[in-house]
């Protein structure tokens, strides 16, 4: 009944708040509760009524009573009956009495008065039992609305006769009493289940509202990538444990996001520091055929310029031509072995080396372009490989370079294995293969395989001569595998490159050991067959 | 030491006039020059007699200095080899040196420098170059 139509005048949102059980169960016990306590005032009330109907009743007896005494002596005395009802008159002041008559024994009306309003009343089968048992009769009768509530008392008639006394009184005003009483109790009731509610629903909304909307806002904080966000909430309930929790959470993804981000920026800087290095290589690899092609020239001018020198003395007249032309071979020199200088890597600053973590990043620098391509890096490796003695830096670049190659070389979907292993992956009998560097230790062998369309025997001859491309002019420098060569020599390393035409390249590395001292390295290179007629060429 | 002969050098590189230069300078000096334009020359000129100084070019077609260099070595021993190659090849040189070339010439270098070097492979001093 009462709490659909309070809950929605309070607002919609405790609408919302009577889904959540706890409060519903609240509002339900406290409704049965309301019902009980009402039931037990109502038979109370009930009671209570009837009680004062009884006393009423016993009141309007012992009236009745007095007044039949009364009317019954006056009548004796022969008094008429005007007399007789002016003495009902002044009765009828008393409070709740509608209706005084005086029957004879006859059941004739002597004397009656009647409050204004009422029905008069006339004989009637109550009367007549009164006159004929003697016995005074109490009745409580429906009138109208209300209830009246009838007294016939007999008394003695003169000649010893009986006539009768009704005394006929409302009960309105009791029954106005009762239901003031049922009204206000009704109300209380209704008070204290509205301040009972309210308090429930300010208990709720303190106590859960408020922190799960703090989490809601804290969620659509995180939600928006705010993840600084943290919710204070201190309590020891579930509800304090769920804010920790989201903090906690927040707290791990802020962490994860950092390192994320740490991450990124690494491998930006990582791709960067790669690409200058390429860069510079790639340059330096220019200088290097600059200076090459040029020194053999340059050294054919000077040369002739020094052997004249020692005809054209320097008193001689046109001497200083030829100090000009010497002057300006210095030059070029100069220039070249600037431009050298700036370009040349530097000496490889050679350390024993995981190689496993420098494969891992050079595939994660690739992973963009392994994914455009659709294509896949295996890294096949066991977890601990022996360390190698190498430039961490330079290795980077030799796989990324072979890598690249390999990546650029597969076909949509195609993997490019990397692996271990002493012998070559593709077959002995189809395929060619060219060897650059000088292996003079015991070695790492790293395979890099490819399942691009391969090179013949020709195309493979020249894949170490700088500006040598089978990828077309958009892709690569042509100095991919000239600079895997320098590295390769610098390392006193070795690079064997593979292809079967249709089935794809390998490209072998194999890597010197650490640990060993160069002492070895000398009885090695007493033991060379001469010749290594598997270069050039 | 054994017999009063002008110490013989055998100039392998590819590029004629570097190879016309360096033999009018040595012929100058007094030495006795031959010259091979590559690695089978050399071969050839090797087996036809022994030189006591050997200059070659590291790039060169076909076989590199450096590929020769070990089988050179073993053929005549007693040959003192000379490598010259564009400057700034610290691998090349390095490389050189442990496979038993005795001086290294970066290109362009002087004349002067050549003749010092030839002449310490031949375990003179320098006042050849004055």
């Amino acid at each position: 009944m009462i709490p659909g139509g309070g809950a929605n005048r309070l607002g919609g949102w405790t609408v919302g708040l009577l889904r959540n059980v706890t409060t519903r169960l609240v509002i339900l016990l406290m409704l049965a509760l309301m019902v009980i306590t009402g039931v037990y005032d109502y038979v109370r009330l009930i009671r209570e009524r009837e009680r004062l109907v009884d006393q009423t009743q016993e009141d309007q007896r012992i009236f009745a009573e007095t007044l039949a005494l009364a009317v019954s002596r006056n009548v004796r005395w022969g008094r008429t009956t005007a007399e007789l009802k002016e003495l009902l008159d002044d009765i009828l002041a008393r409070p709740g009495l509608v209706a005084v008559t005086i029957f004879d024994p006859d059941g004739q009306g002597v004397a009656q008065t009647v409050a204004p309003g009422s029905p008069i009343p006339t004989l009637d089968d109550a009367v007549r039992e009164t006159l004929k048992s003697k016995e005074g009769a109490s009745i409580l009768a429906r009138e109208g609305s209300g209830q009246l509530l009838r007294y016939v008392q007999p008394f003695r008639w003169p000649g010893g006769r009986t006539g009768a006394l009704e005394v006929r009184q409302t009960l309105a005003e009791m029954e106005h009493e009762f239901r003031r009483a049922v009204r206000e109790k009704v109300l209380s009731r209704l008070v204290v289940l509205a301040l009972f509610v309210l308090s429930v629903i300010a208990l709720t909304r303190w106590s859960i509202v408020r922190p799960i909307r703090a989490l809601i806002a804290g969620a659509r904080a995180v939600g928006r990538g705010d993840l600084t966000q943290r919710i204070e909430v201190r309590r020891r309930d579930e509800i304090g444990q769920l804010a920790e929790e989201f903090n906690r959470m927040a707290e791990n993804l802020q962490a994860a996001h950092d390192e994320l981000l740490q991450h990124g920026e690494e491998r930006l800087r990582l791709e960067q520091e790669v690409q200058q290095a390429q860069k510079l290589a790639v340059v330096g690899m220019l200088a290097a055929e600059v200076a090459h092609e040029i020194g053999t020239p340059l050294n054919v001018i000077s040369g002739r310029a020094e052997v004249l020198e020692r005809v054209v003395l320097p008193d001689h007249a046109e001497r200083r031509h030829l100090d000009v032309i010497l002057k300006q071979a210095e030059r070029i020199k100069g220039i070249i072995r600037a431009l050298l200088d700036y370009t040349r890597p530097r000496r490889p600053n050679l350390r024993p080396q995981n190689i496993v973590p420098i494969l891992g990043r050079v595939a994660d620098l690739l992973l963009d372009r392994t994914r455009r391509r659709g294509a896949h890096i295996r890294l096949d490796l066991p977890l601990s490989l022996p360390k190698v003695l190498a430039d961490a830096d330079h290795l980077q670049q030799l796989f990324l370079n072979l890598l690249l190659n390999a990546l650029d070389a597969s076909p949509q979907g195609a993997t490019v294995r990397v692996t271990t292993g002493s012998d070559p992956l593709l077959p002995a009998e189809e395929r060619a293969g060219i060897v650059r560097g000088k292996l003079e230790r015991p070695s790492l062998v790293i395979h890099i395989l490819d399942a691009g369309k391969g090179m013949t025997a020709e195309e493979l001859d020249r894949v170490f001569e700088p500006f040598f491309s089978t990828k077309g002019r958009e892709h690569g420098t042509g100095l991919g595998l000239p600079i895997v060569e320098e590295i390769v020599r610098a390392h006193r390393a070795e690079i064997e490159m593979l292809s079967i035409p249709g089935r794809g390249t390998e490209a072998i590395v194999r890597l010197p050991l650490a640990g060993e001292d160069a002492t070895t390295r000398e009885s090695i290179l007493q033991e060379r067959a001469p010749g290594a007629g598997g270069h050039g060429n | 030491m054994a017999v009063a002969r002008e110490p013989s050098i055998l100039v392998v590189d590819d590029d004629p006039e570097m190879r016309a230069l360096l033999l009018d300078v040595l012929r100058n000096e007094g030495y006795e020059v031959a010259e091979a334009k590559d690695g089978t020359e050399a071969v050839v000129a090797l087996r036809a007699r022994r030189f006591d100084v050997i200059l070659m070019d590291k790039n060169m077609p076909g076989p590199s200095g450096l590929d020769l260099l070990p089988g050179f070595r073993r053929v005549c021993p007693g040959s003192q080899i000379i490598m010259m190659t564009a400057f700034g090849d610290v691998a090349s040189y390095m490389e050189a040196a442990e496979k038993g070339a005795v001086e290294y010439l970066f290109k362009p270098f002087r004349m002067e420098e050549m003749k010092a070097a030839i002449a310490k492979a031949l375990g003179r001093d320098v006042e050849a170059g004055t």
